[in-house]
């Protein structure tokens, strides 16, 4: 019994380590351009595709991973020069309305794309292998999530902490226009974290990909978790996005074991609807 | 619009519309007759949302789960009870109604922006698919049920029409109901309040306006309209499936109809919903292109083309219009 728990404990963590990095994925873009990015599941399925075709060719998964990460970014940054640039054009309320419905048309075009050409799921497997610990079976796919996302996480910790460029984007999310007065542009501030916000994603997408298979549909259930995610961590707030991330993946886990999948879903977005009514102002 | 123009377009869109079933439908192929009937559905339903994010800014991502919480209680209650849906599609629609307004009144009550509501709604919106395919006891899960119930036998015995031309001409009927309820609420004293709502909502409450009250009325009509087009939208497959009251099958398409057509336009949505469905249908060949297709058409819509067709072609009109009628003014003027 206390075996099973611990299992599904640290299960609820590898999956909530790797719902923060998808949180993560919206709260950096929202929090500081006010773009709710719906193609953020995209951005997760093509990094588990491409880091697919690479191992392929290179069988080692840290280089894949990489790769496709790399060509995730590369997308990104293809779609916040080109489309995204007409959005930051607006302002205010009337930016995140335009900003919501393009990125929707975006991912709608991406999906299908996605479904014309990649119809398969990809699964990735790691090469860790189980590990017995007082009874409790610690599968090698857990392990090797919550080694990953601890680095990324470390990364990103110094990231915003420590660079200057990670600072300026803290700036701009509390105050666009003060950050101008202060020397920092925020159209480049935005460009470089919406393609930061990407790789995140697709490290977060490639990891899922370790315990459960990816298709073009996953996109869009991707991108609603990272929604949900974000929102009860505070839609601006990058520690609690993850400690959200983490909670939820947890209560989703042993929900799921103790009453089975359907509710444990629901549970997820029941959360976000209470948070949402709670404290609204935290969107605005 | 002018009143003149009026007018004429409103009996000129309903002689139309009235004669679709004698021109178009052919009892022995039904999907023109399908396509013709979806064209009417998408059109109420985009009239729907243009009295609640039109009107009022409010908007709402779950119109495929009011859509399904209409069609489920329709049919479920319907078969529970014995008797024929048309009693219990009211008690699906004030049902749907019912939580609608629900959701707007705390929506306004805690000032949510249009995002707040926007994800608040979406998230309903999935509850609702996942409670549909999870209480598999009542809703039979995702493969649904057969579901036929909103035809009238008698009608189509005693006018010789067939049951699609029928149902056609119920949902003209309630296209007509809903015309008529937006044309009233626009000209009276809520279309007033609704535009100071729009433009500064502290300003209308400020001036004495009820933004709660007016925002769960427009809430409750919307949601009400949809509730009630749901099961028929149910009984376009036959079949009453979750999948057929998704985001992306209602909530995307009718946001596209709306937009195409022209926001707070009276016609706009049946312009849209004809447009749309037509491309909708020419895509099914297509596969996936289809929702390629529906991708580009969104970016591009609200990028650039928020006005959509019909404030387009009567801006286009009235263009044409004024500067005939300013040289005849000066040219009176003149002559003076």
């Amino acid at each position: 019994m206390l075996a099973r728990g611990a299992e599904l404990l640290v299960d609820g963590l590898a999956r909530g380590m790797i719902l923060s990095l998808l949180g993560l994925g919206i709260t950096l873009v929202f929090g500081l351009g006010g773009i709710l990015n719906l193609v953020l599941g995209v951005f997760a399925v093509v990094a588990v595709i491409v880091c697919s075709f690479i191992l392929g060719v290179v069988p080692e998964l840290l280089v894949a991973g990489v790769g496709g990460v790399a060509a995730v970014a590369l997308f990104a940054l293809v779609v916040d020069r080109s489309v995204l640039s007409l959005v930051y054009e607006e302002e205010g309320e009337d930016r995140e309305l335009l900003g919501i419905f393009v990125t929707l048309g975006l991912s709608l075009l991406f999906e299908g794309l996605l479904f014309v050409f990649f119809a398969d799921s990809f699964f990735l497997e790691s090469d860790v292998p189980s590990i017995d610990l007082g009874g409790a079976s610690i599968t090698g796919s857990s392990i090797a999530v919550i080694v990953s996302a601890s680095v990324l996480f470390g990364l990103i910790y110094y990231f915003f902490n420590y660079t200057y460029l990670g600072i300026a984007t803290r700036t701009v999310i509390q105050d666009e226009t003060g950050s101008i007065l202060c020397g920092i542009r925020p159209r480049r501030v935005q460009s470089i974290v919406f393609v930061l916000s990407a790789a995140i994603a697709g490290a977060g997408g490639i990891l899922y990909a370790l315990d459960a298979e990816v298709a073009p549909a996953s996109a869009f259930e991707l991108t609603t978790f990272a929604i949900m995610v974000s929102i009860v961590g505070g839609v601006d707030s990058i520690r609690g996005t993850v400690a959200a991330g983490i909670v939820l993946g947890i209560i989703i886990t042993v929900a799921g074991a103790l009453f089975g999948s359907y509710l444990s879903t629901v549970t997820l977005f029941a959360a976000a609807i209470a948070v949402l009514i709670y404290k609204p102002e935290q969107i605005s | 619009m002018n009143v003149t123009r009026d007018r004429l377009v409103t009996p000129l869109v309903f002689v139309a519309l009235l004669a679709v079933p004698l021109l178009f439908f052919d009892p022995s192929t039904t999907y023109i007759s399908r396509r013709f009937i979806r064209v009417m559905i998408f059109a109420i339903f985009a009239m729907a949302l243009n009295i609640i994010f039109g009107e009022t800014n409010q908007l709402i991502l779950f119109m495929g789960g009011i859509a399904a919480v209409g069609a489920y209680t329709t049919a479920l209650l319907a078969q529970y009870l014995g008797i024929s849906p048309w009693l219990t599609l009211v008690v699906g629609a004030l049902f749907a109604g019912t939580f609608g307004a629900l959701v707007c009144y705390v929506a306004a009550r805690r000032q949510f922006t249009v995002i707040v509501l926007a994800i608040v709604t979406f998230a309903f919106q999935m509850i609702i698919s996942e409670v549909l395919v999870g209480l598999r006891d009542i809703t039979r899960g995702s493969t649904g049920f057969p579901f036929r119930g909103l035809e009238l036998p008698a009608v189509e015995q005693l006018t010789g029409l067939g049951p699609f031309a029928v149902q056609f001409y119920v949902l003209v009927a309630i296209f007509a109901a809903v015309l008529g309820v937006y044309t009233w609420l626009k000209r009276s004293k809520y279309g007033l309040a609704f535009a100071a709502i729009r433009q500064d909502e502290f300003a209308a409450r400020a001036t004495g306006v009820n933004v709660i009250r007016l925002k769960v009325f427009a809430g409750f009509v919307a949601t009400f309209i949809i509730g009630l087009v749901g099961p028929f939208y149910g009984q376009t497959t036959g079949l009453i499936i979750p999948s057929l009251f998704s985001f992306n099958t209602v909530d995307v398409l009718v946001l596209i109809v709306l937009v195409l057509g022209g926001l707070r336009s009276r016609y706009g949505p049946l312009v849209g919903a004809a447009v749309v469905i037509y491309i909708d249908n020419f895509l099914g060949n297509f596969g996936q292109w289809r929702t390629v297709a529906f991708g580009i058409l969104l970016t591009i819509l609200f990028l650039y083309f928020r006005d959509g067709i019909v404030p387009s072609l009567q801006s286009l009109v009235d263009d044409r219009e004024l500067p005939a009628a300013l040289s005849g003014a000066l040219g009176r003027g003149k002559s003076k």
